[in-house]
């Protein structure tokens, strides 16, 4: 491997396939905070050249964390597809690109691929794609699952709806519940964070949101954004219902153990929701992710971001999980510093989830000391949405009192989909049309009423 | 008939079926347009019931009712002031001449710019030579207790209360027969700054109270953070802290006794962090023990206009 290009007589070498990978990455500030950005325009161009005559089986040979060093680079290694491994494993990145635009390379030919691509693989062709690029493909990708309703349907957009509260007072939750879902939002989750992470708690907001699903027959799923651990308490021991179990997921083993968790305790919290989960299934996991986790622990191997976060989807994927988002703008201006590199993260981070199998949603979002306008934000709404986004997020105008950032508004979800003439799950919308809420798609006599749910 | 006479045929055709003249007829005239009914974002005197029952359980804003699928003007109004609000105390520098006007040692860190603060938080975590040598031959040093006053993500918010709080807290601290370090101010300052600079004047424990990442319509929010034994490397699990310190969530003064009682506590403990044990003190914590309930704060209009 030379990794060599030439632009106007100049030379661009490079000792790494890492390096190249990290190289050919649009600008993002975490990549210059962690020191492995391109110096220039010129630079980044030559490095995706390289980047491009790379083949798939030269990828799988360099992952960016080593096998001997790393327990999700060996889980990836292990458990790929070897048969649509074989199919795809002579293509360099760029023809890889341009195989996924072909208009012939419909979204089951991208499915008989999908468990034979490593989170490099992913990675490496996102880099080459523009942002229309990304969103061309991810629209074609077909991820359909099934909890108690059917999510990611062509022509469907759903959200997670997220009643913090900055003390998990359950009345306050119920409150601002009952108003999100009288305005069409919800069918993806109702997911709480809570303030305290206690098996109590977790217990304690679990039973009243189950209890206003049963009350008022919401076809849906509820969850508690406490760590594993606390879930798998909350579950075996208080015996509390539970619909989907969550957890962040990071892209090295090292930062997993930040996160305090590993593949193994995972397996065991998949395995109790598979005998305990409340919810039908076949799907009952929730995974969050974002851009530059792995560096903010320390633990991103010199690999640049968009790379650790496809190795987050190469985690999830062995869970065949309901729900997987990114969160965005969460992490700060360090990582992330402008409404451009925010806007562009959530397209790559929708594009490579998508591509390996996963059911993508994206919280787009912005902390108040990020460079990003709230116009901005609004737009990256609808891009998501025509990217075939599985979900976003929906709060009370889009603002978490307990986590202090601006999300997706309860508004906004019905705005997008009049926009882009989606709905909610078909499970969801039905329920939707009996309630009044709305009528044909539309919003109906009781839109906006949170008197209407009890 | 040749394809292409065919190709114009259908092309006529479609043309008529699409209105011959104007593909779009123009739009019958309406009568005057009354005013909506008044929607506005909720005082005591206009807002919903559903509202009004909300509130008594969360600041979140509910009950504001929609147009379209979209907020009423008001609405837009007041969530852009709120959205002003914070993004002026993320902007706000803190002056270089604060902290000696007001009587403290002027610290700064590795920082340039405001922007590179935002971008590089490791160099907010360490103190630029000028600052180190000041801190080393103008400080108090051996001393039970270093607080250090901090720009952090709201210099509007340090400007506010911090020297409340400080003040608050140095009192305590000294009704409890602890020593206190030099009163101090670091600009661009990162929350770690204070292992480097608890080290340097080898206090036992280091607080350091700066403005916290503000949320919306909130940029006056102060945070403390302690650590006992600071030195370079402590990590966040070694801390302990505190936040929402202002008028509305706890009150410096209120503050201020709060974490000298946490003070005492890593003192007589020798250690801070998850290790430290909180029990026993939950009563006199309060929410500092992290345990304790706490009501909504209130949610305060911000955009009037006089008519």
């Amino acid at each position: 491997m030379a990794l060599r290009a030439t632009i106007r007589g100049r030379t661009y070498r490079f000792e790494s396939i890492k390096e190249v990978l990290a190289k050919a990455n649009p600008p993002k500030s975490g990549d210059a905070l962690a020191g492995i950005a391109a110096r220039d325009a010129v630079e980044r161009v030559a490095a995706r050249a390289v980047l491009s005559e790379l083949t798939l089986a030269q990828l799988r040979q360099n992952p960016v964390v080593p096998y001997e060093e790393d327990e999700l680079t060996r889980l990836v290694e292990d458990t790929l597809d070897d048969q649509a491994y074989r199919a795809v494993q002579d293509l360099t990145v760029g023809q890889l690109r341009e195989w996924l635009l072909e208009t012939g390379t419909t979204g089951a030919r991208i499915r008989a691929i999908s468990p034979g691509l490593t989170p490099e693989m992913a990675a490496a062709v996102c880099k080459l794609m523009s942002n229309m690029d990304l969103m061309v493909v991810g629209r074609k990708c077909e991820v359909v699952v099934r909890a108690n309703n059917t999510l990611g349907l062509p022509g469907r957009m759903s959200s997670r709806l997220q009643p913090n509260h900055p003390t998990d007072d359950v009345e306050g939750i119920l409150y601002s519940t009952r108003e999100g879902l009288s305005y069409g939002c919800g069918d993806a989750v109702i997911g709480v964070n809570p303030a305290t992470d206690t098996a109590e708690s977790t217990a304690e907001i679990l039973r009243a949101l189950h209890d206003l699903m049963r009350r008022n027959g919401v076809p849906t799923q509820h969850c508690v954004l406490s760590h594993i651990t606390v879930q798998m308490r909350a579950l075996s021991e208080l015996r509390s219902p539970m619909d989907l179990m969550f957890q962040s997921l990071a892209g090295s083993e090292k930062a997993n153990t930040a996160f305090g968790i590993s593949v193994g305790l995972v397996d065991e919290a998949y395995a109790m929701m598979r005998e305990l989960a409340t919810t039908r299934g076949p799907n009952r996991m929730y995974f969050e992710t974002g851009q530059g986790s792995a560096l903010s622990s320390d633990a991103h191997h010199g690999a640049d971001q968009v790379t650790m976060e496809a190795r987050c989807y190469g985690f999830a994927r062995r869970y065949k999980p309901f729900l997987v988002n990114t969160v965005v703008g969460f992490i700060g201006p360090e990582y992330l510093e402008t409404g451009s590199q925010i806007t562009r993260a959530g397209l790559e981070d929708h594009f490579m989830g998508k591509l390996l199998g996963l059911p993508m949603g994206c919280d787009a979002c912005f902390t108040y000391h990020s460079a990003m306008s709230q116009d901005e934000l609004e737009s990256l709404k609808v891009l998501l949405g025509a990217a075939g986004c599985a979900y976003l997020m929906s709060l009370p105008v889009g603002d978490d009192i307990m986590l202090n950032y601006q999300s997706t508004s309860f508004h906004d979800i019905p705005s997008v989909r009049g926009l882009l003439e989606s709905r909610p799950t078909p499970e969801f919308d039905a329920w939707l049309e009996a309630a009044g809420i709305m009528r044909d798609g539309r919003p109906g006599p009781r839109f906006g009423d949170a008197e209407a749910i009890r | 008939m040749s394809a292409l006479s065919r190709t114009r045929e259908l092309v006529a055709a479609l043309r008529h079926e699409l209105g011959a003249q104007d593909p779009l007829p123009p739009a019958p005239p309406l009568p005057k347009v009354e005013p909506p009914p008044v929607r506005v974002f909720p005082t005591r005197r206009t807002e919903s019931r559903y509202a009004q029952a909300a509130s008594a359980h969360t600041t979140a804003l509910l009950g504001i009712g929609h147009v379209g699928t979209r907020y009423a003007t008001d609405v837009v109004l007041q969530f852009q002031a709120e959205l002003a609000v914070a993004h002026e105390a993320v902007g706000t520098e803190l002056p270089d001449d604060w902290a000696a006007r007001n009587g403290l040692l002027p610290l700064r860190t590795r920082v340039a710019d405001h922007r590179e603060f935002l971008l590089r938080p490791d160099l907010g975590r360490r103190l630029d030579d000028a600052s180190l040598a000041r801190l080393r031959s103008d400080a108090r040093r051996g001393v039970d207790v270093q607080p250090i006053l901090a720009d952090g993500l709201s210099a509007v918010a340090c400007m506010g209360s911090g020297l409340a709080l400080l003040e608050a807290y140095t009192r305590e601290l000294e009704a409890r027969g602890l020593t206190v370090g030099t009163p101090m101010c670091a600009k661009f300052a990162r929350v770690w700054l204070e292992d480097e600079i608890g080290e340097a004047v080898g206090a036992k424990v280091a607080a350091i109270l700066l403005g916290e990442r503000p949320g919306l319509g909130t940029g006056d929010g102060l945070s403390a953070y302690l650590v006992f034994g600071p030195r370079v490397g402590k990590t966040d699990g070694d801390r302990n802290m505190m936040s929402n310190i202002h008028a509305r969530g706890t009150p410096p003064e209120q503050a201020g006794r709060r974490l000298a009682v946490l003070t005492r506590a890593m003192l007589d403990q020798g250690t801070s962090g998850v290790a430290l044990d909180l029990a026993n003190l939950a009563a006199e914590l309060g929410e500092a023990a992290g345990t304790a309930y706490r009501a909504p704060q209130k949610r305060v209009r911000l955009v009037e206009v006089e008519r």
